[in-house]
């Protein structure tokens, strides 16, 4: 029987009421679906707590609606338009291009062409079945090739030509290896010879598929899903360009010395044209005199080290001259494009939340999820989700490529149905946590594309608890449980709106906020600085640099460099972003540790259990005592919907040498913990076997709290684990307590309970 | 404790010098490919290649088919026209005439995979056709050769109508039955001789019958039976290496083949009637030949014996390759008759080298390389499984084929590492693992924890969720994008706590029975 899957996404993350919402959804093997509009509230099945809780919210949408299959067009390529078809080739013609193939040996790869396997027509230079440089024409009917002698080495630049002289058919393909003791993966040691030439008569002219030109690409097409890129490319493309007459071999080999400039290109495309202060957009640039711009499709990746990366400069700011290096994946998804399956515009007056259209057919359903914002404060309380964060980990599967996996995180995987046939064909692309086909670190994510572990009741495989989104939940739920009037805002919200803060009296986090754009991160420190209240409920917060190129909220760029826990690391030369010319990484290693902001910073990450916090002296002093109001014993939080503990998973540490502000009370503390808990390692200088839980001091979770002018103040949990805890005993806990002592403070205006006492004390005992 | 008294393995040394012909490349040099003349073959399948030993370049002829056929058509051509004898150069015109014949049916059999056996019924019909009219009405030679082309598509058309509904054994007997009916019809018909027991002479000849008492004659009439033998050759390589051949080994083997084939697009019907009428046509116009050649023809064309001789031929070759239809005919033809005065007993033999290559050789005489090949692996396993076990350092003999050699060295380690946990795994150990499965344990639990967790993807346990916090079950994770986890067995555990210690049970044995 036919297996019904339902998925989809919207078009932005996050709206307001007035807005209108357009739903992509794909459905296999059904016509109608049944929508609801759903307002989520818990999305923790977990026996402990309430289980899963949305609401229903009735909506024009709800109902019954048309739904089809929707494919995907993944891959990286770039376009040229040409609409004065001068890249219709079918007379004499020379092309070139500096190249680093990431896997050669993957089957038929077009580097630069205009070629249509569905009408068998075009010309191509590309790759063929045996990882060599090859050059197709073909002519609606036959087709013909010459290819190159030897095949080519992955991770290596090429200058490629081939000049085809469409009278007698005489073809000259030329490949030489550009090879300096830096930009490449072997050095020159590695004694290849990489040079070869070939010359054949080719039997067929090519005619003008109606294919665009395209870097990386060639057109398909199936009867279901129309036209569809395919000879997919796996590498780096760098300068480029085509002549309009066949060069002789002396002047192909010339182009590899002056980097592809020549005085009669028909088209030149310089990769290094193009970086601004801002980084550069998507648009390859034609510097001919014909302006065949290219545009990138699925985000190529830029800023990448070129053909002649001198290893001087490891940054494309100083040397965008050795930045030519476009690269390119064959499994890259940014946008789906799918068509509107439905809409639905927000009525005035709905409340702002996590929402989701939830699609079922029979007994398969998904949640499609988005956020909406308030149009403008409606309470004193902000619940700001973390949506940056939720698009680095969109689509995560470490279990299933990391063979380590299970080691870091102490458990076998746990996975579900949904994942196991994810896994079979990724085909909507991947987190920030994996790795691209070629082994390249995936550095972008995106909103527009179905996002598996952005739904409730989601489960992570590597922890088997829930992960970011499902997990911020908890705290919807909880104040709902508490009647406490919040809005709840996002990530992007603040992006687009730096002011959104300034109207709430307390701001809290989800538990998991690690990523932040540079604006997000100042937008929240003037906030603070200013008189804002920020309950920072998570662990390993503010810790990666991210950014979005204005007017593209939906694409998220992130680099990870040379430390933090990372899931990759960026190549040598390439840690600055396309998107806005920052240095990526941790934001400690670019002077702002998460402690300067929170109090607190990420110290330690481990998965096997959960654990209790203990009061530390500080909480018994008079300025901070009523956040324990209520709270009996030393001891709190041993209990949760996560491993048991409400300290745990990801922790921070009070850190007087990092910037916790030094009038830092430290409230409690979670300590003794396994040896799966590790040292981070942006802190490991020189590793040894004390660094580990059981041995080390730092490895553990503080909760802190301070104040800050004009009445602000930043509690923090410095803890994952924490959120999970609040619905524990239907809600009725010590946890549940604290949080409402401190946000009860917190969301009335004036001054802050406790702020009498600060003086020296002078105790006799 | 001494390492190199655990291991028990003698090394020996291991590597093989150069012998197959690899040229050095001339990466400086302009390399012309050049090719046969009105294909897109280059001339002499040379393939560049980096040494995987040396990473040096160096030019190794990839196809040496070419190579093989020239020296073996200069053989056949060669040897009767140096001897000149009428016996040899008879001889070896049957030889090119059955071999056409044989390439022919190798084509019906093999690449449009029809099992016919009216070959020679249309062999037959061509030839007596040809025969009658040139007899009857003086036709020369080369309208002969029309007519027999007519008649074989002819007959190829109506052979073909039970293909569309008929499948092997059913269509093999038809087809059979075919023949014993041109055979008969031509007994009871006295216009084809059918008084003179079928035998039909008289009609036109390329060399003419005076010559054909001279050295020249003789030896241009087999020069005619080689130039037939070179067209059948490039009909064939026409058809099976061109786009319909390609289009139909999509379909080859199986109904699920022909399935898919159709599923994708390939209309694999009509390409095997092409091919089928193809060499139909070509086989008509052979039986004119045939006439021509030895001036008439008689039943002995559609004759059971002959026909299953051919079979044998086919057979010994290797079925569906030019080159074993050619080599089986040689080889079969040769023997009766060549050894003439061994009477019957030649006919044994034939039919005893076919039942030995039936029953010891997966495809004839030229399937043999890729089997012996296929024995050597598989020796290769078995004598390495002997010498070695899963976690057993590697042998000498493999390291040739371990592209990255840190997984040897890595091996090494596992192999001292595996042993030392095998040492703790106590009842102790296990019931601690089971009262916690998560969470801090013994030093010895611990590390062993870390080993397996620590392991390679493929195989790897890992949990799977029926229904959350009711019903999981063991899976292994398959290590390859694109490959689902397999389930592992039947059974199901109520938490996650259970289902963690049912995968470490499940390593601990692993671990325990390695």
């Amino acid at each position: 029987m036919a297996t019904i899957s339902i998925t989809g996404y919207t078009d932005k993350v996050s709206y307001a009421p007035g807005d209108t919402v357009n739903f992509q959804v794909s459905v296999d093997n059904a016509l109608q679906a049944q929508v609801e509009v759903v307002r989520l509230i818990h999305g923790d099945e977990h026996p402990e707590g309430p289980g899963f809780i949305e609401e229903v919210i009735p909506s024009t949408l709800s109902g019954s609606h048309a739904v089809t299959k929707q494919f995907v067009d993944d891959g990286n390529a770039v376009v040229v338009e040409d609409p004065r078809n001068l890249l219709g080739l079918t007379d004499s013609f020379t092309i070139y291009s500096f190249v680093f193939p990431t896997m050669p040996a993957n089957g038929r790869q077009v580097l630069l062409g205009r070629y249509a396997l569905n009408e068998n027509a075009g010309y191509a230079l590309g790759i063929d079945g045996h990882s060599r440089l090859a050059f197709w024409v073909a002519d609606g009917k036959d087709s013909d090739e010459i290819a190159s002698e030897i095949p080519l080495v992955h991770h290596t630049w090429y200058f490629v030509a081939v000049s085809f002289d469409a009278k007698s058919g005489k073809t000259v393909l030329h490949q030489q290896a550009v090879v300096n003791p830096y930009n490449g993966r072997l050095g020159r040691v590695a004694p290849f010879d990489h040079t070869s030439t070939v010359e054949q008569k080719l039997r067929v002219k090519p005619t003008v598929a109606t294919s665009p030109f395209y870097w990386g690409a060639a057109t398909n097409a199936a009867a279901m899903r129309g036209t569809f890129r395919d000879f997919k490319y796996n590498g780096k493309i760098d300068r480029s360009g085509i002549v309009g007459r066949a060069l002789s071999l002396d002047e192909m080999k010339a182009l590899a010395d002056s980097g592809g400039v020549i005085a009669d290109p028909l088209v030149f495309w310089d990769t290094t044209d193009g970086y601004g202060p801002d980084g550069i957009d998507d648009m390859v640039r034609d510097q001919g005199p014909n302006g065949l711009h290219g545009m990138g499709i699925q985000r190529p990746v830029r800023a990448m080290t070129g053909y002649n990366w001198s290893g001087k400069h490891d940054d494309w700011r100083v040397a965008h001259g050795e930045y030519g290096g476009i690269a390119f994946h064959d499994d890259a998804v940014m946008d789906c494009e799918w068509d509107d399956t439905f809409s639905w515009t927000i009525p005035a007056g709905t409340r702002s939340g996590a929402y989701a259209a939830r699609v079922t057919v029979g007994e398969v359903e998904d949640h499609v999820p988005f956020f909406i914002r308030p149009t403008k404060a409606t309470a004193p309380i902000l619940y700001l989700m973390p949506t940056n964060s939720y698009l680095a980990y969109a689509n995560e599967m470490i279990v299933h490529h990391v063979p380590v996996g299970q080691a870091i995180l102490a458990h076998a995987a746990v996975l579900t149905e949904k994942e196991a046939d994810y896994y079979q064909d990724p085909k909507y692309g991947r987190s920030t946590y994996d790795h691209w086909a070629d082994g390249a670190g995936v550095c972008y994510t995106s909103w527009k594309r179905p996002i598996l572990n952005i739904r409730p009741k989601w489960r992570s495989s590597a922890i088997g608890t829930t992960w970011q989104f499902p997990r911020d939940l908890s705290t919807i739920a909880w104040l709902e449980n508490k009647n406490y009037a919040y809005d709840v805002a996002t990530d992007h919200d603040l992006a687009a709106n730096p002011d959104l803060l300034e109207d709430y009296k307390v701001v809290l986090t989800g538990s998991h906020p690690e990523y932040w754009s540079e604006q997000g991160l100042n937008d929240l420190e003037d906030y603070v600085a200013g008189g804002g209240r920020l309950m920072y409920l998570g662990g390993n917060g503010f810790y990666w640099v991210v950014s979005y190129r204005e007017g593209q909220p939906e694409f998220m760029e992130v680099r990870k460099g040379e430390a933090g826990m990372r899931a990759w690391q960026a190549e040598p030369g390439e840690y600055y972003h396309q998107t806005s010319a920052e240095k990526g990484g941790i934001w400690r290693n670019r002077a702002r540790p998460p402690q300067k902001l929170t109090g607190v910073g990420f110290t330690t990450q481990g998965f096997d259990e959960c654990h209790p916090y203990k009061r530390m002296p500080d909480s018994y002093h008079k300025s901070v005592a009523w956040i324990f109001d209520g709270v009996e014993g030393e001891v709190f939080g041993d209990f949760g919907l996560a491993l048991g503990g409400a300290a745990g998973l990801e922790t921070e540490r009070y850190d007087l040498e990092l910037g916790t502000p030094p009038h830092t009370k430290l409230l409690a503390s979670s300590t003794s913990w396994s040896d799966n808990y590790a040292g981070v390692v942006e802190e490991i200088l020189f590793n040894h076997p004390g660094t580990l839980g059981t041995q080390s001091d730092t490895v553990r979770a503080d909760m802190t709290y301070f104040t800050a002018a004009n009445d602000g103040a930043v509690f923090s949990t410095g803890s994952i684990a924490w959120m999970s805890a609040l619905p524990s005993f239907d809600f009725e806990n010590n946890v549940s307590q604290i949080m409402k002592n401190v946000l009860d403070a917190f969301q009335k205006p004036g001054s802050l309970p406790g702020g009498a006492w600060n003086q020296e004390e002078k105790s006799w005992t | 404790m001494s390492k190199t008294s655990e291991n028990p393995q003698t090394k020996h040394l291991v590597g093989r010098r150069a012998w197959r012909p690899a040229w050095p490349a001339r990466p400086d040099r302009v390399l012309h490919r050049r090719r046969y003349f009105g294909t897109k073959r280059s001339v002499l399948k040379l393939s560049g290649q980096f040494n995987p030993k040396t990473l040096k370049r160096e030019v190794v002829l990839t196809d040496k088919k070419p190579m093989f056929w020239l020296f073996g058509l200069f053989l056949l051509v060669a040897i009767p026209t140096a001897v000149g004898s009428e016996r040899f150069l008879s001889l070896f015109g049957i030889i090119c005439i059955y071999a056409s014949i044989n390439v022919m049916w190798t084509l019906i059999m093999g690449t449009a995979g029809l099992q016919s056996f009216a070959t020679l019924a249309t062999v037959g019909v061509g030839s007596y056709g040809a025969a009658y009219l040139s007899i009857t009405f003086g036709l020369p030679w080369p309208l002969m050769l029309l007519v027999g082309l007519v008649l074989g598509i002819a007959m190829g058309f109506l052979i073909s109508l039970p293909a569309r509904r008929l499948d092997g054994l059913y269509y093999a007997l038809l087809t059979l039955g075919l023949s014993e009916f041109c055979r008969n019809f031509v007994t009871q018909n006295e216009a084809l001789g059918g008084k003179f027991n079928g035998a039909l002479f008289g009609s036109a000849r390329i060399v003419p019958s005076d010559m054909m008492t001279t050295r020249l004659g003789q030896t241009l009439a087999f020069l005619t039976t080689f130039i037939v033998l070179l067209v059948a050759l490039a009909v064939f390589r026409w058809m099976n290496g061109g786009r319909i051949g390609l289009l139909l080994k999509t379909a080859a083997t199986s109904k699920e083949d022909e399935a898919f084939a159709s599923a994708i697009g390939i209309d694999w019907q009509r390409a095997r009637m092409i091919v089928f009428m193809v060499a139909s046509g070509v086989l008509g116009a052979l039986g004119a030949f045939y006439s021509t050649y030895i001036g008439g023809t008689s039943l002995q064309i559609f004759s059971l014996d002959l026909l299953l001789l051919m079979l044998a031929m086919i057979v010994i070759g290797g079925l569906g390759r030019a080159e074993g239809a050619v080599i089986g005919t040689v080889i079969v033809v040769g023997i009766t008759q060549w050894f003439t005065d061994w009477g019957p007993w030649r006919i044994v033999l034939a039919g005893a080298l076919a039942l030995l290559s039936v029953l010891y050789t997966r495809n004839g005489l030229f399937g043999l390389k890729e089997q012996m090949r296929e024995i050597r692996t598989r020796r290769q396993a078995l004598h390495r499984a002997a010498q070695t076990t899963k976690y057993a350092e590697f042998l000498p003999q493999q390291a040739p084929d371990i592209h990255d050699k840190s997984i040897i060295a890595g091996r090494t380690f596992e192999r001292e590492l595996r042993e030392k946990l095998r040492g703790w795994i106590t009842p102790e150990i296990i019931e601690e693992h089971r009262r916690s499965p998560l969470g801090q344990h013994s030093d010895h639990l611990e590390r062993i924890l870390n080993y397996f967790r620590k392991g390679p993807l493929p195989d790897k346990y890992a949990v799977y969720t029926e229904v959350p916090f009711q019903s999981y079950r063991v899976v292994a994770l398959s290590g390859m994008p694109g490959v689902p986890p397999r389930i592992v067995d039947d059974k199901t555990y109520g938490s996650l706590d259970e289902a963690y210690h049912a995968v470490f049970m499940r390593r601990i044995n692993d671990l325990k029975a390695s």
